[in-house]
């Protein structure tokens, strides 16, 4: 490496974490965010507000409403047993999620009569939670007949031995982790670079670089590369915090997993200059690089399956970065990496970094006549 | 402090400059939500389809077969043969399948002799976002396929296949009673329904936010900020006039928004329009104010743009309820996500479209939203004096 580049690369850092509160940027939040996130965030639905219309003689129906409520998935909305009289009420007023509704003459007896018709009535303005919902209450409801009346369901002459591969025990940050990895590590690294290199047009200091005598590959390395170097310090801050706090396991090499990192940090680096050449100032930048990561996050597969994106759109998830990475690290992290699986997302990760590379490298040349 | 409108529209009117010599920003402020809101409409959906399953037939018998055709014939899984178990897990490993199937050579066996066959199924425990409705298919996939070999034995019944169905292993299948499930608002539930109001809200907080957070940042760094201190405007003038073509910028992407939602995806509204505009107007405040206090105490662009992303950003999306259910949340983010104001437009804007409360009904909400922009605001202000000292 000469020694230009290598003065440009210092110059770069010192810039960058010249100001206390971008070191806090850098290398405090990502920390804290990933807590919080861990923590927070899942996909599992719990604490669903139950209620159900009983009276003191429908001990069936209150048996599976107690039940539901010490399940752990509901929770006792205000109004319950003889008071819920007006069940679409309590969903319209946003006081139950859910309303259990029994026959007239109340469960118990219909049970008797032998045409027990329950009727739930869920809230689905939140289709994930309606979803459940309704599987939840139907697993109660024949455990509830089994243990108070004797009545089994028969069984079904085929059953199936269900096994969630990589996480049995549906630990939800094992889950959720990878993908907020993802996301702060192309947060630090594609905006910084954007708003770097755009900073320097703005301010003009960009015209003085090119009457010195530095060439073009130097300047877009020298400004590039401190960038990735920082994306790739973020690795082990994150690492950390994923394997010590959420014990999220780390069953592949992690040799793969600091090559994935680097190629996904120079496509996110490369991206973002590729953005900047598009860019005259902070504020066209800033709305820019939203432009690339709000997509980005969505068809990442952390917040909606990407499976069945209809086929004419299929190509944004293909050349979504992050898509890639949230792949790498679940195939590292939780199933060991084989080495075939990885391949593909990494060449295209390269990919991306090269043509993006390329590009910006034309245009900067445009740019700056 | 006395507030005069005409130097607050000034600053308006010269911010509205800004806005018109830039037409990128425009163009984006105004084009990019309905692009979003379409492109998203179209390719958000929970119900997965098509779902690879590795399928090893260890068993090769009528019962099988069928049983892998219900699977097949579900429209949820796409059926891809494999010779051995080891193999179906290898695809699931690999990316090749989300979902195995593994089925025993004495599975025809042990259903005939009424001992109940055990299939295995193997999900891809790695994707979040799929294990949940691969296992709800599964599910009623079991149910399914148990009533179709039943029947299928029982009317082949002359073939000396009955012992099984004299076993009662499978003879009745329905339970002692009915569940009927009324789903309220989202009847059929659709995804679209549930997802692009609340679309509307994140893409309203981020746009908001990343508008307004570097124009204070940029007149600092450029030091026009000194000639315009030098002038007798005062702060909540500079804020209010700072904020308001953008305010005027955002309330027009909504109203596209809104007959994107209505007219191409047929998202229905039960509720007031004032209601929902009302709404709108005090979260782009908020949120506008927001970006003006990054913009005030930051003071410079990059680091303005890292503090939007992760004050803007980020919690809108994760934390806003917009797709993770802050129901299921721990404790203290329950009380953590009401300091989001993206939460609680979430609820009016989610149930102006399906459900249509009065603003009655939505009194806390509102509150809510009223006490963060009311916060929101003041602290800008307060903020911008307290640099100007």
């Amino acid at each position: 490496m000469n020694r230009t580049l290598l003065g440009f690369i210092k110059k770069e850092l010192i810039q960058a974490l010249r100001d206390p509160r971008m070191k806090f940027i850098l290398f405090v939040t990502p920390i804290v965010q990933m807590t919080l996130f861990g923590v927070a965030i899942s996909n599992e639905v719990k604490n669903i507000r139950l209620a159900a219309v009983f009276d003191s003689k429908d001990y069936v129906l209150r048996d599976v409403y107690e039940r539901a409520i010490q399940g752990g998935w509901f929770v006792p909305a205000q109004a319950t047993g003889a008071t819920a009289a007006d069940p679409f009420g309590l969903i319209r007023a946003d006081k139950a999620d859910a309303v259990l509704v029994p026959p007239p003459g109340g469960f118990t007896r219909a049970l008797g009569r032998g045409d027990a018709r329950l009727q739930l009535l869920v809230d689905a303005t939140n289709v994930l939670q309606a979803q459940s919902v309704e599987g939840y209450i139907r697993q109660i409801v024949q455990e509830t007949l089994r243990t108070d009346l004797g009545i089994a369901p028969p069984q079904p002459p085929i059953l199936f031995d269900v096994r969630v591969l990589f996480n049995p025990s549906l630990d939800t940050s094992i889950f959720m982790v990878p993908g907020v990895m993802t996301m702060l590590m192309i947060l630090t690294t594609l905006v910084l670079t954007c708003i770097a290199i755009v900073r320097e047009k703005e301010l003009g200091t960009f015209e003085m670089m090119i009457s010195a005598p530095v060439s073009k590959s130097e300047v877009i390395f020298g400004k590039t590369l401190p960038y990735v170097l920082i994306g790739m310090t973020n690795l082990p801050l994150i690492l950390g915090v994923a394997v010590f706090v959420f014990h999220v396991p780390m069953r592949g090499s992690f040799l793969a997993l600091i090559g994935a990192t680097l190629a996904f940090v120079c496509s996110t680096v490369a991206m973002g200059t590729l953005i900047s050449t598009f860019c005259k100032n902070q504020q066209q930048s800033s709305m820019g690089t939203f432009l690339f990561m709000f997509p980005a996050i969505m068809f990442s597969g952390l917040m909606f399956p990407v499976e069945n994106m209809p086929r004419s759109l299929r190509w944004m998830a293909a050349l979504d970065p992050m898509a890639h990475y949230l792949s790498l690290l679940r195939n590292i992290m939780l199933k060991a990496g084989d080495l075939r699986a990885l391949a593909p997302h990494i060449a295209i990760l390269i990919a991306l970094a090269v043509v993006s590379g390329i590009v910006s490298f034309r245009r900067f040349h445009t740019t700056l006549q | 402090m006395n507030f005069v409108w005409r130097r607050a529209a000034a600053i308006a009117r010269k911010e509205w400059f800004h806005i018109r010599r830039d037409p990128f920003t425009l163009a984006l402020a105004l084009v990019l939500p309905p692009v979003m809101v379409v492109v998203y409409g179209l390719v958000i959906d929970f119900n997965i389809k098509d779902v690879r399953l590795s399928v090893s037939d260890g068993d090769r018998s009528q019962t099988s077969r069928r049983l892998i055709e219900t699977f097949g014939s579900s429209d949820y899984f796409r059926i891809q043969p494999v010779a051995s178990p080891g193999a179906a897990v290898q695809d699931v490993t690999a990316e090749r399948a989300k979902a195995a199937l593994v089925i025993p050579p004495r599975f025809e066996k042990d259903l005939l002799a009424g001992r109940g066959a055990q299939a295995q199924v193997l999900i891809d425990g790695a994707d979040n976002s799929t294990v949940g409705p691969v296992s709800d298919y599964v599910a009623a996939i079991q149910t399914l396929a148990s009533e179709r070999i039943a029947g299928g034995i029982g009317s082949s019944a002359g073939a000396g296949r009955t012992d099984f169905l004299t076993a009662g292993a499978g003879a009745d299948l329905t339970p002692p009673y009915e569940l009927r499930t009324r789903y309220l608002f989202n009847p059929e539930l659709n995804s679209r329904w549930f997802v692009i109001p609340g679309l509307t809200v994140v893409i309203m907080a981020i746009l908001s936010i990343f508008l307004t957070a570097l124009t204070v940042a940029r007149e600092w760094e450029n030091g026009s900020m000194e000639m315009l201190l030098s002038t007798p405007v005062e702060p909540v003038e500079i804020i209010v006039g700072k904020a308001a073509p953008y305010a005027a910028l955002g309330a027009v992407s909504v109203g596209f928004v809104y007959v994107i939602a209505r007219a191409a995806f047929g998202v229905p509204f039960q509720g007031h329009l004032w209601v929902f505009g009302l709404g709108c107007i005090l979260f782009l405040f908020t949120y506008l104010a927001q970006g003006l206090l990054i913009s005030v105490v930051t003071r410079q662009q990059t680091i303005a743009m890292q503090f939007s992303m992760l004050t803007g950003m980020l919690p809108s999306n994760m934390l806003s309820g917009f797709v993770f259910p802050i129901a299921s949340m721990p404790t203290f983010f329950w009380y953590f996500t009401m300091l989001f104001p993206a939460r609680w437009f979430m609820v009016i804007a989610r149930n102006s479209f399906l459900v249509g409360s009065s603003l009655a009904q939505l009194a806390g909400p509102f509150a809510a939203l009223g006490v963060s922009c009311a916060v929101m605001t003041t602290l800008a202000v307060r903020r911008f004096k307290r640099t100007l000292e």
